[in-house]
């Protein structure tokens, strides 16, 4: 009681001066970003993941991922101190000895995460590091050694790094290679030997599969099994990964090999119609995820969610009754452990929205290709030539999906997504024939083509200037990107604008095109 | 070069059967009542005749700062206008939007689509006069009822009139809004005017 009449009897302004504090951090976090754990969106929630993913181009079929309950008991990932792969011939004397008397060292910790900085500099770790070390696509002994690098072409630093895998070491003498990171598929080493994250990468990643497959003298039929893990759509009409399959090991082990760097057949896509490696440089702004629009984009938890799904967890998706790795239901739910690279443990919240920070972080360098009075005149055909109805400045996309040929587009689609209801007549066989497919393309943003390529959805041009080669529609073309393994040659058909240019406006229109 | 007029007075012969019949029994009535039927009819000579004009109906919209010249070649108008009796005078024309040409046949692809024309369910445009006035020695505005998908909106047109001999030529030009008839989205670089140049 005395306490309280003491209180009772202090002056007003001394209870004034003890608010202060608190009315300072409620105005700092006005001004700077400052990030409570407590703000990380719970992103993998049945409600969420019921729509976030545009459905199959056929509906029966369309993704029913694991549920929130599954996804949460999954253990969170620990992330480890990672250090670069160098082809042998580079290595730094004595540097595979030094790694293996290193300790594990644990460098991701939300706890000491607080400006908006923190967060992407720990994202961009994360974009880093690999999620598999058992080996899913390539191992130790393969990058070990040199005859790897020469024979899928592999691209290296100067320094003769690697960057598309690391060395994760979980304790002394557990040295792994690590593979699946988003690095993976989205670092670009450029001309000049610099390296561009969160471009369209250029790890030839099916060539280095294949490297695997044969120099491990995988038989036949485990080919064909990791193949159809991989890529298997039976639901499909036509089954033309069944067909793949049946044709044999070497067929199959030509068709990884067929993939040129800058695409990459992802799990659920096809080496058949192996999808571009996306540019992720200004992915902030694009309202659909995937060539094929799979994962609407509309907020920060989508982006986080399209990271969760595509590192792998898309393996226990089940189309209809089908599961790629073989699981059933009632295996997948039984409350054992599932060991299949990236599916046996996940990211954690915060660490996907520390991912996503990064990716939205990311700028691209600056362009060499200024604006000309060439490039202007290109400028104006852009227009003339009804490029910006698709490519609209200034993101240089209408941030629409377009339905690919053989698919219709549901009535209820219109109201549901952005759809450009036109084909523009590309070769629909990633859309249509992939556990991925949708039945639409996203029409692609045209920002960065200068440090890009190849190009189109499928790759199959290496040049900007060859979309514009009318020799390309005809039978006897030759694909400048990727061939498919089993054909000479092939059209490309499909997206015919500016085909009757002369030869002066063709330059112009590129000469425009490379200053985006 | 002088394309598509219209030349109300030669009306085709199918027409003056229809006025024959309706005179058929001109004999049977007086005089009087005879010479006041000649005058009620002569308006009748200028009967609404549906013809399609060789000059297609052109549009200009603005995107990304260049003009985009299209046109509506598949149309017909029916016209019925007196200059000196403006208020029993009628203009009506239909378009088929199937027939849009832009020069990109891919954009005129899409324009079909539900997007903008939604040809499918909308296959034909209609503008319909509802009143005209004069603006001056051949010079006239009419208010026209508008009709793209199924959204019906008052335009008001001025046009000129020609007239040699008894052909009569007419020209409009007006603007709409495409956003006012759901003909695609706001756009960033497409304008929302198109002017539309009406000639037969």
């Amino acid at each position: 009681m005395k306490i309280k009449k003491w209180l009772s009897r202090l002056p007003l302004w001394l209870y004034a001066c003890m608010i202060l504090p608190f009315l300072a951090f409620g105005l700092s976090n006005q001004g700077v970003s400052y990030f409570s754990v407590r703000d990380i969106p719970r992103i993998w929630t049945d409600e969420a993941m019921k729509d976030w993913e545009l459905p199959n181009s056929n509906p029966a079929y369309s993704a029913q991922p694991v549920s929130e309950a599954f996804y949460y008991k999954l253990p969170e990932r620990v992330i480890y101190k990672t250090y670069p792969v160098y082809h042998p011939d580079y290595e730094p004397e004595g540097y595979w000895e030094w790694l293996h008397e290193q300790e594990a060292e644990i460098v991701f910790d939300e706890s000491k995460l607080v400006t908006e900085e923190d967060w992407i500099k720990a994202g961009e770790l994360l974009f880093d590091y690999p999620i598999d070390t058992l080996g899913a696509i390539i191992n130790t002994q393969h990058v070990r050694n040199p005859y790897f690098y020469s024979s899928t072409g592999m691209p290296l630093t100067p320094e003769g790094i690697m960057p598309f895998a690391q060395w994760v070491v979980a304790g002394k003498g557990k040295v792994y290679l690590g593979n699946l990171s988003c690095a993976m598929c989205h670092t670009r080493i450029m001309e000049d030997g610099s390296l561009l994250k969160g471009a369209q990468g250029n790890w030839p990643g099916d060539k280095a599969f294949a490297f695997a497959l044969e120099s491990d003298g995988v038989s036949e039929r485990g080919v064909q099994g990791i193949t159809n893990i991989l890529f298997g759509s039976p639901f499909v009409e036509g089954d033309p990964h069944g067909k793949l399959l049946a044709s044999g090991r070497e067929f199959i082990l030509e068709a990884y090999k067929a993939v040129p760097e800058g695409a990459f057949g992802r799990q659920g896509t096809s080496i058949l119609y192996p999808p571009q490696a996306p540019n992720l440089i200004g992915v902030k702004d694009r309202k659909y995820l995937d060539h094929g629009g799979l994962g609407q984009h509309r907020n920060i938890e989508d982006m986080m969610r399209y990271i969760a799904m595509n590192q792998a967890l898309d393996f226990l998706n089940f189309y209809g009754d089908y599961n790629s790795i073989g699981l059933t239901k009632e295996r997948l739910n039984n409350g054992e452990p599932i060991f299949f690279p990236g599916t046996h443990d996940r990211h954690s919240d915060a660490q996907l929205y520390a991912i996503a920070k990064y990716v939205y972080s990311l700028t691209p360098p600056e362009n060499p290709y200024k604006p000309s009075t060439v490039s202007e005149r290109g400028k104006i055909i852009f227009a003339e030539q009804g490029c910006v109805t698709c490519h609209t400045p200034p993101l240089f996309t209408n941030n629409k999906l377009t339905p690919a040929d053989g698919f219709e587009v549901p009535d209820e689609h219109f109201d549901k997504y952005d759809v450009f209801d036109i084909s523009v007549g590309t070769d629909p066989g990633y859309t249509l024939n992939t556990r991925r497919g949708t039945g639409y393309y996203k029409v692609p943003s045209l920002l960065g083509l200068w440090y890009r390529g190849p190009f189109l959805h499928d790759a199959s041009l290496a040049k900007l200037e060859d979309l514009f080669d009318p020799a390309r529609l005809r039978d006897d073309y030759v694909p400048t990107g990727f061939k498919p393994h089993d054909i000479k040659t092939k059209a490309v058909k499909g997206h015919e604008f500016g085909m009757e240019l002369n030869e002066g406006d063709r330059k112009a229109l590129v000469a425009y095109l490379l200053t985006l | 070069m002088d394309i598509g007029y219209l030349d109300i007075v030669l009306a085709p012969w199918r027409s003056l059967r229809i006025l024959c019949a309706s005179c058929v029994n001109l004999v049977l009535i007086n005089k009087k009542n005879r010479l006041f039927l000649v005058f009620a009819l002569v308006p009748c000579l200028l009967i609404a005749q549906s013809v399609k004009p060789e000059s297609p109906i052109q549009f200009k919209i603005k995107n990304a700062g260049i003009t985009v010249d299209g046109m509506i070649s598949d149309w017909e108008v029916e016209v019925d206008f007196d200059s000196k009796r403006l208020d029993q005078s009628s203009i009506r024309g239909k378009a088929n939007p199937e027939s849009i040409q832009t020069g990109i046949k891919l954009r005129d692809k899409h324009l079909h689509g539900r997007e903008y024309f939604h040809i499918q369910k909308f296959p034909s445009i209609s503008l319909e006069s509802k009143s005209f006035k004069a603006k001056g020695k051949n010079a006239f505005v009419g208010i026209f009822e508008l009709q793209i998908r199924d959204v019906k909106r008052e335009v008001e047109i001025p046009f000129t009139l020609s007239q040699t001999g008894r052909q009569q030529k007419f020209k409009g030009e007006f603007v709409i809004d495409r956003l006012d008839f759901g003909l695609g989205e706001k756009s960033l670089v497409l304008s929302d005017e198109v002017r539309i140049i009406i000639e037969f």
